[in-house]
């Protein structure tokens, strides 16, 4: 929105007293019958066809590694990490796993809304270090992100730590070998660090959510460098989630969730419903999100759980609906403004809040999503999801 | 440049520029101005006395307040049908 007018008032606002909101005004006041009556700078531009877009230039850089890296650095085109020289071989050599046209708009990118082409996401790939075949993967990522649904533009602007989350599901996983066992979510797999890097860049590149820029994270969560697993089809007593949001099973998706961290919950006991009880009562906090406004939050099940919860004789949908219950928390727990936003927020849906209202973590069950990951082991994971985002899964497009 | 190579400049164009120019009020003396409270801790407070000191000091006619569920989410279509129907023009905020 580079045109519109803005009144600039002193950071930090939500805190300030009444008496000093009071002073505030008198300024702003002033300031917002300035800027309404002064024009626009800008000269309006032609918008241009949404089917294709300028092809991508190339510019001279140092040939050094650590020169390059430094020049890459320096104009804000890079996460932080070394990155993979982008040439014309290297990109070109992408572009070969796609039948799409070089310069077509597979998406906007928000907040800046540049034009997500199949050549700029190759780019950005090539730079994550991805291998060529993983293409199809980033361009199904980038035109799942830029739904409606998924509501880019909160995440990429918030203060809140949300990174994107990819899950990888179909035969395509094992082709990749994109990790779903044993430490699916952290170091050591080619496949799960490039493509959830990747899409970072095509976040920050293409979307232009520079941190501290339009990315207004307050501290950010190291997942926004990257943050892809596969589900464990194979250790999983359960339809994958793909097939649950009607994907054929030999389909191969991703699915992005804009999420908000990890929380580890370490659970040997061995009766189904203390474990439902535990999870239930650690996806609770008063701070989240989830809770003032209804989420749509993940769990991922150890293998461990979910055949655990499947031996007693419960579907998906019949944990979701416990997890739901068991995952109510006490209003009260949410303080001052926060307990505000939630009883406005959620007054449509539960009516008029007071402390004692017992508080559903998402509207429905079926909002809870749970996916089966990971290798041996009592661990699940919470994964609490930024507001209004919903997760989104698209089919992946092989040339073949 | 000394040992140097060609890269892609991995910044895509944004093709969503702005089509047109946004017009300026002459006055605000006399307008309505709507505003667009976004849920974010004290703005309502702030528009209160926005909305007094409009009409007291600058001559607004009316300010209309309508109030979204959360700052992340747009205002409803009807919301917004409304403000553009009856204001000349809109504020919304705050962004923190």
């Amino acid at each position: 929105m580079p045109d519109l007018p803005i009144a600039v008032v002193p950071h930090p606002f939500g805190t300030r007293s009444r008496e000093a909101l009071r002073e505030i005004a008198r300024t702003c006041a002033d300031d917002i019958a300035r800027l309404l009556c002064e024009a626009g700078e800008r000269e309006p531009s032609r918008q241009r066809s949404s089917v294709s877009a300028p092809r991508a230039s190339l510019v001279e850089a140092p040939a050094d590694p650590v020169e390059l890296n430094r020049f890459f650095i320096r104009r804000r085109w890079g996460d932080g990490l070394p990155i993979s020289a982008p040439t014309h071989e290297a990109v070109e050599r992408m572009l070969r796993h796609t039948r799409r046209a070089p310069d077509e708009v597979v998406a906007t990118i928000a907040p800046g809304m540049g034009a997500a082409t199949v050549e700029y996401i190759a780019i950005n790939a090539v730079m994550a270090g991805c291998y060529p075949e993983y293409l199809p993967v980033v361009i199904a990522a980038a035109g799942a992100v830029a739904t409606k649904r998924f509501h880019l533009q909160a995440i990429q602007a918030t203060t809140n730590p949300a990174a994107v989350w990819l899950i990888v599901n179909g035969p395509i996983a094992k082709w990749l070998e994109v990790n779903s066992g044993s430490n699916c979510l952290g170091q050591g797999t080619w496949a799960n660090a490039t493509l959830g890097r990747a899409l970072r860049l095509v976040l920050q590149n293409i979307g232009r959510a520079l941190p501290g820029e339009m990315d207004r994270a307050t501290q950010g969560q190291p997942a926004k460098y990257s943050f892809c697993c596969a589900e464990n089809e194979d250790a999983s007593p359960w339809e994958p989630l793909h097939v649950e949001r009607g994907f054929a099973a030999d389909a191969n998706t991703v699915t992005v969730v804009g999420a908000l961290g990890t929380w580890n919950m370490n659970m040997t006991a061995m009766h189904p419903e203390e474990v439902i009880a535990m999870l239930g009562d650690t996806m609770q906090y008063p701070a989240s999100s989830d809770y003032i406004y209804g989420g749509a939050p993940f769990v991922v099940l150890s293998p461990q759980h979910a055949n655990l919860f499947h031996a007693a004789g419960w579907s998906k949908a019949d944990v979701k609906r416990l997890l739901w219950e068991a995952s109510k928390m006490r209003a009260g727990r949410s303080r001052g403004s926060e307990f505000e936003r939630m009883a406005t927020a959620r007054r449509a849906e539960l009516g008029e809040i007071a402390a004692d209202t017992m508080v559903p973590i998402s509207e429905k069950p079926e909002d809870i999503t749970i996916v089966v990951a990971g290798g041996p082991g009592s661990h699940s994971v919470f994964v609490p999801v930024s507001a209004h985002t919903r997760s989104v899964t698209q089919e992946i497009v092989l040339t073949e | 440049m000394t040992g140097s190579m060609f890269v892609y400049d991995p910044v895509a164009p944004c093709l969503t520029e702005p089509q047109h120019v946004r017009p300026a009020l002459d006055s605000i003396a006399g307008k309505t101005i709507g505003f667009i409270d976004n849920s974010k801790p004290n703005f309502n407070h702030l528009a209160d006395d926005l909305a007094e000191l409009l009409i007291a000091k600058h001559g607004v006619k009316e300010v209309i307040m309508r109030r979204k569920r959360s700052a992340s989410e747009g205002a409803p279509e009807a919301v917004m049908a409304e403000l553009v129907e009856r204001c000349d023009a809109i504020i919304t905020g705050s962004g923190d």
